[in-house]
């Protein structure tokens, strides 16, 4: 194990500065909302927040100054250190609305946020303001987008290294040759459906009986809250609130589209269609959606629950949707997924959760593709053992281009998926251990690790602060899909034990 | 080496101070309890008890009324800030519950206030029918009310902005534009 050298502290430094300093300038909008609306004092929060940020990433630059670039072990210390300076940093305006129990909520939040799960511990949403709703909503939109792809394409300019931290964020898709173009190709696909959305969801809301003002802000937060697969809501009541058919089928077009892999949009966009249809993932999350939609109908109309089929497939549609897509927007309340929907329907959800949605793309979970991956795995074994000794056996899976299944995919496929699974069962015995009954901490547990964002009634101000801050790495292992992190904490070990 | 310690030991001492000295704490006291016999707790955890009771429930109104031709969708808030809001004073006492309602068009035009940022919501209480999942509304919990009165006027919350919090933001400001400056001056800005 190699210690770090200077050089190397002073590249990792240099870079995360640039990241915060992408982090100040994001707060701008919430700054300027508050001050269109004349919130002075969440105003003032954010100008704290602001110049937080510019002194650790101005301050950062000009005590890393260096030209080395990056290398992979820095890109993936620097995307996953981001996160961690990002979620502190960007916990000020948060703490000082005086709506958070502790620092540790605040950051809770704002993990929560960046990661796109959607659980929070904020208190009297009802009456927050709109600056920090709008820093809320922002935060889940960039998140989603990746805070590392908004500095690649703001701030890098050209660098060879730049890809190396894209990489390290869970993103490894390269749309276009250069990783900048590819990070702008990003924001150019979602500032498109956040034109429609926004504009579908507006209009509906002034229609429900909102006003202009609150119709557009609404419509914008909860399209950043569906787009980015977050979950946050301006009203405690969620998705709820509107009490409208139209409203959800809107909402879950925009999440079911934000849960598909970037690579996807850029090929329906560049005009190839029946990638919509042939792809690995999208095949992936049609057959599991559709047996857990189909389980969770069963059981509940057997329980009659709901009086009528319509409103039993409308019920378990969105909700599950929405926990497959790791979204977290529901129409019904938290403690209902226990007093309602009982064991078989929270598992059915906590599984549409802990398999989640595509990889590359806003969305948490173990991933589509993963999953596609190792089913097509375990059919070419089946095929391989009944098929002559002599007989050469190919599998392919279609992801944008036919690909030969190959036993180093199937095995990066099964770690990753592994870990995730051991993730899961670890969040859920702190919640046993924490004393919540097994179906709760399990279901709360893969929410906060598949970064979904449901709650069936754990995540509140008073639940322990160790449980808190084990959802909090959760959260942040489960976006970052392990390896930046556990370079990190790498980076940790051989500063304090390498040679 | 100094430089870079006293830099990254001065930003650990400022975050610790910005989180403990710049805001202003809660008021002492406990939050209040619901208003109702059944609070939305108690409905949401025993729905198929209370599904299809006629039930009183009183609670902050907030958000807005959403009119639907004769009728208006509303929602009272039980919880820890139904009389007043964290902007006011008010003890933290965990997340917003309550519950929505389905009234007249005609009794929603009664509520003057609803609780907002800037606003503490008219206090309402209605009586109607719980429903677990309501038939007529794609299963939604909600009440279906037939009377409706203000108990208590809302009101505008004032949104003073806390001196404390100016002079950190001042000083903060200061010392990200200073830095701003060297940066910009010697190593030439934020070029990668």
């Amino acid at each position: 194990m190699l210690k770090p050298r200077l050089e190397d502290h002073l590249v990792i430094g240099r870079y995360t500065g640039k990241v915060i300093i992408g982090v100040g300038l994001l707060m701008t909008i919430p700054l300027l909302t508050s001050l269109a609306f004349a919130e002075w004092d969440t105003a003032l929060d954010f100008v704290i927040g602001m110049a937080a940020c510019f002194i650790f990433g101005f301050g950062t630059q000009l005590v890393c100054r260096t030209d080395k670039d990056l290398e992979w072990s820095h890109g993936l210390v620097v995307a996953s250190g981001s996160w961690i300076v990002a979620t502190a940093l960007g916990a000020l305006p948060h703490f000082l609305s005086g709506h958070e129990g502790s620092y540790l909520d605040a950051m809770f939040d704002v993990m929560s946020g960046y990661t796109t799960t959607g659980l929070y511990l904020l208190q009297d949403l009802d009456h927050a303001s709109f600056g920090l709703n709008m820093w809320r909503h922002l935060l889940t939109y960039a998140g989603g987008q990746g805070i590392v792809v908004i500095a690649l394409t703001f701030l890098f300019r050209g660098t060879a290294g730049a890809y190396k931290v894209y990489v390290g964020e869970g993103k490894d898709e390269r749309l276009l040759p250069n990783v900048i173009n590819t990070a702008r190709a990003i924001w150019l696909v979602s500032l498109v459906w956040l034109a429609f959305g926004w504009i579908a969801l507006a209009i509906t809301g002034a229609a429900l009986g909102q006003s202009p003002v609150r119709a557009l802000l609404h419509g914008l937060w909860v399209f950043m809250g569906a787009w980015s697969t977050g979950g946050f809501a301006p009203q405690s009541y969620n998705t709820m609130y509107y009490h409208s058919i139209v409203y959800e089928v809107l909402c879950a077009i925009i999440f079911i589209a934000g849960s598909f892999n970037f690579a996807l949009h850029w090929a329906v966009w560049t005009g190839k269609r029946t990638e919509i249809r042939k792809n690995v993932e999208t095949v992936s999350f049609a057959i599991t959606l559709t047996s857990l939609v189909l389980l969770a109908t069963f059981v509940l109309a057997r329980a009659r629950v709901y009086t009528d089929a319509v409103i039993v497939v409308r019920k378990v549609f969105y909700q599950l949707a929405s926990g497959h897509t790791t979204t977290g927007f529901s129409t019904i309340f938290s403690r209902a997924f226990v007093t309602q929907w009982g064991p078989v329907g929270m598992l059915a959800t906590t599984i549409a959760m802990a398999i989640g949605a595509s990889a590359c793309s806003t969305a948490g979970g173990i991933k589509g593709i993963r999953v596609g991956v190792i089913a097509k795995a375990f059919f070419h074994d089946v095929r391989t053992m009944l098929s002559p000794e002599s007989a050469v056996v190919r599998t392919k899976y279609h992801h944008v281009r036919d690909v030969v299944l190959e036993d180093a995919v199937v095995r990066t496929a099964m770690t990753i998926t592994l870990a995730y699974v051991v993730l899961y069962l670890v969040v859920t015995v702190a919640g046993v251990l924490s004393g919540y009954p097994v179906v709760e901490a399990a279901f709360e547990g893969v929410s906060a690790a598949s970064n979904t964002g449901l709650s069936c009634g754990v995540t509140l101000p008073n639940m322990p602060a160790a449980l808190k801050a084990l959802y909090i790495v959760a959260m942040w292992l489960g976006r970052l899909e392990f390896m930046s992190v556990f370079a990190l904490v790498g980076y940790g070990i051989s500063m304090v034990r390498g040679k | 080496m100094r430089l870079r310690h006293a830099f990254f030991g001065a930003v650990a001492i400022l975050l610790i101070a910005l989180a403990a000295g710049c805001v202003e704490r809660p008021q002492g006291g406990a939050a209040p309890d619901s208003p109702n016999r059944l609070s939305s707790g108690d409905l949401v955890e025993h729905m198929k008890e209370y599904d299809g009771m006629t039930v009183t429930f009183e609670g902050e109104a907030v958000g807005e009324a959403m009119a639907r031709g004769s009728h208006a969708w509303i929602h009272l808030n039980d919880d820890a800030y139904f009389e007043k809001n964290i902007e006011e004073g008010a003890p933290l006492g965990g997340q917003n519950s309550g519950m929505p309602v389905w009234v007249s068009a005609d009794l929603a035009r009664k509520i003057g206030t609803f609780g907002d940022y800037k606003h503490e919501g008219d206090i309402v209480r209605v009586t109607g029918v719980f429903h677990a999942a309501c038939p007529d509304h794609g299963g939604d919990t909600d009440i279906h009310a037939q009377t409706l009165e203000i108990v208590r006027r809302g009101h505008a919350v004032v949104d003073q902005p806390k001196p404390a919090k100016l002079v950190w933001a001042i000083a903060l400001s200061l010392a990200a534009g200073a830095l701003f400056v060297a940066d910009r001056a010697i190593t030439g800005g934020l070029k990668a």
